[in-house]
């Protein structure tokens, strides 16, 4: 039985990453195609990194999601522990369901009424207004990841810090923010990882010149794969990975400390 | 906690830092710089001659790009981008035009028209070439694979109909485009408005079912790639693509008729530097630049000076540049009217149920 459960996790392991692997491997094809292996090379490289253009993109695409997962996080601490300390359970509720609505709700459409919204507020499409729309989209999840620690949380806690003289701004430092500290990471890297691969909300709201690897590729997959989309591909999966890595060792890293504490 | 809040505020920190850092790597200009918005489709365009054209003028190009008509629309009519150039396909400039979204031209600014092949200027979707110039044109046909299919001639279209393809012709998913393999095989125009017309065009579409393996969109291009199926109704410039990734590939223009289509430069209504965009359509127009630009996309240039400077060997290339009498069966799709239209597509979807 344990080697029949351990050969499925490798059969799905190997299902989600050979594709990936497979575009790294041909990134490196001097060849031009996919299909078949003709030499090392990394002129498509090469190719991305002369292109300035593209390299602005990149660059966008990292600093979009930098800010916009910052500034998701911050709002959506706030707005989970205000959905947490209300009392009324019917508003609870409906607030909470508002919320998921726009998890669930087609990015399309969340893209289409942005566009909207800002050109009926005047605000020209760029940098700003995809920040704007990434922190809205992420906003929710980061809620969503929050909430369940913050009702893990045994309001004692809270009572005990206010009798021992603690004031409201400590309680929240010392005793709830180091408590949904997980939330918070998870909700960071989720939005992160959200704005990172977003393509249709995205599309709509760039303009101005100011434009995200998702929506390059888009446009630039309509004439086929070019080996140059692989490159991009694989240096953004490193971003990634560099990601993931980095919450890995946070995580980790604050776990022991916990554990050293106690 | 100040370790968690401090790494966010560190994040939103070097996010912004690359944001303000990429202005130096590419200069955005100031408000008053001259500035030119251009909105194309994707690789459609040789990237040397946007820096040759800011070199030459001083403009400072801003190039954004998409991937379909129909998004691109929506992002022209919200103006939250003022494009000054914009790259629409035929259909999509009657659209425009009669959503009143664009400018006409002035055509004494643009003297380099004079390059343009008669047989492309004023076509009906723009009578005398009011609001669009021919970008790249192209035209619909058999994309093949000369070894499977041997002793298959495509330059008739009856030869889809041959009981050894069973199975293995892709079609693109277009009304207009299944409907006028149809129309062109029975000899009625693209056009076709008769209703008896169209019911045989369907009837005769009917008894291609068995050699049909899919009618899909843009996937063509990769299940062709690998040889998914011997044969594929497709549009020239696709055919184009997928023949540069698989050299096995063979495209034909079967005789009988078939569609014309243009991609057009525009100047939207919203545009903020048009003589800055009529300088940039000049300049694509130039013989030598157009020559440039269409070694580097591949299409059919309607450009007849620059037609003239590319290699022989592209030249007289009949399947990209059809000999001028078969061009002449070459017709646009006009638009219709929403009625025909949806005639068109009640039978190509009467079509598409009766397939397996």
């Amino acid at each position: 039985m344990k080697t029949l459960g351990r050969s499925y996790m490798v059969v799905i392991f190997i299902c989600l990453y050979l594709p990936i692997a497979y575009l790294i491997f041909y990134s490196l094809n001097s060849g031009g195609t996919m299909t078949s292996f003709d030499g090392f090379t990394l002129e498509h490289y090469q190719s991305v990194f002369t292109d300035s253009r593209l390299i602005v993109i990149l660059l966008n695409t990292v600093a979009v999601a930098l800010v916009s997962a910052g500034l998701a996080t911050l709002i959506g601490i706030g707005g989970a522990i205000g959905l947490y300390n209300i009392r009324m359970k019917r508003l609870k509720q409906s607030l909470l369901s508002l919320n998921n609505v726009m998890i669930v709700s087609p990015d399309v459409i969340i893209g289409a009424s942005l566009l909207i919204l800002f050109t009926v507020l005047g605000i020209s499409l760029g940098a700003f207004s995809v920040i704007m729309a990434h922190i809205a989209f992420s906003v929710p999840i980061v809620v969503l990841m929050i909430l369940p620690k913050l009702q893990d949380m045994k309001s004692s806690y809270l009572d005990a810090a206010r009798d021992l003289g603690a004031s409201s701004f400590d309680v929240l430092w010392r005793v709830i923010i180091p408590h949904i500290k997980p939330g918070i990471l998870a909700g960071f890297f989720m939005a992160l990882t959200y704005s990172l691969d977003d393509f249709a909300v995205t599309f709509f709201v760039t303009g101005s010149g100011f434009s995200v690897l998702s929506v390059e590729i888009y446009a630039m997959a309509r004439r086929g794969i070019s080996l140059e989309i692989n490159a991009i591909s694989t240096l953004v999966f490193l971003v990634v990975l560099v990601i993931a890595l980095g919450y890995y060792f946070i995580t980790s890293r604050a776990s022991v400390k916990r554990g050293g504490i106690t | 906690m100040k370790s968690i809040v401090s790494m966010i505020l560190a994040a939103i920190g070097i996010g912004a830092l690359i944001l303000f850092g990429t202005r130096f790597i590419n200069p955005v200009p100031n408000e008053e710089g001259n500035v030119l918005h251009v909105y194309n489709w994707g690789e459609y365009i040789d990237p040397e001659l946007l820096a040759q054209f800011e070199e030459e003028t001083g403009i400072r190009v801003i190039y954004e790009t998409f991937d379909s008509n129909e998004a691109m629309k929506v992002k022209v009519d919200q103006g939250g981008t003022n494009y000054d150039v914009v790259f629409p396909s035929e259909y999509m400039v009657e659209k425009m035009v009669a959503e009143d979204m664009l400018l006409p031209l002035d055509h004494e600014q643009i003297p380099n028209m004079k390059n343009i092949g008669d047989n492309f200027l004023d076509q009906p979707f723009d009578p005398g070439n009011t609001y669009s110039l021919p970008y790249f044109w192209g035209t619909v046909g058999v994309l093949f694979h000369p070894e499977t299919t041997e002793g298959l001639d495509f330059s008739d279209w009856d030869t889809l109909w041959d009981a050894r393809l069973e199975n293995d012709i892709l079609m693109v998913d277009g009304a207009r485009e299944v409907m006028g393999v149809g129309l062109a095989s029975l000899g009625y125009s693209q056009n076709e408005t008769d209703m008896d017309a169209l019911r045989q065009a369907e009837e005769k579409l009917e008894a291609l079912g068995p050699n049909i393996r899919g009618i899909v969109g843009d996937e063509i291009a990769a299940m062709m790639e690998v040889n998914e199926a011997k044969a594929a109704v497709v549009w020239s410039g696709m055919a184009q693509d997928i023949m540069w990734e698989n050299e096995a590939l063979d495209f034909t223009v079967p005789e009988g008729g078939s569609n014309l289509w243009f991609d057009t430069m525009v100047i939207p209504k919203t545009a903020q530097n048009v003589e800055g965009a009529h300088q940039f359509m000049n300049f694509l127009l130039d013989a030598e630049n157009g020559a440039q630009n269409t070694e580097w996309v591949g299409y059919a240039t309607p450009n007849e000076a620059a037609y003239q400077l590319l290699d022989e060997e592209v030249r007289q290339d009949e399947r990209f540049y059809p000999r001028p009498e078969q061009q002449e069966e070459l017709e646009v799709y006009r638009n219709l009217g929403p009625e025909m239209i949806s005639k068109y597509n009640e039978l190509f979807l009467k079509f598409k149920m009766t397939l397996e």
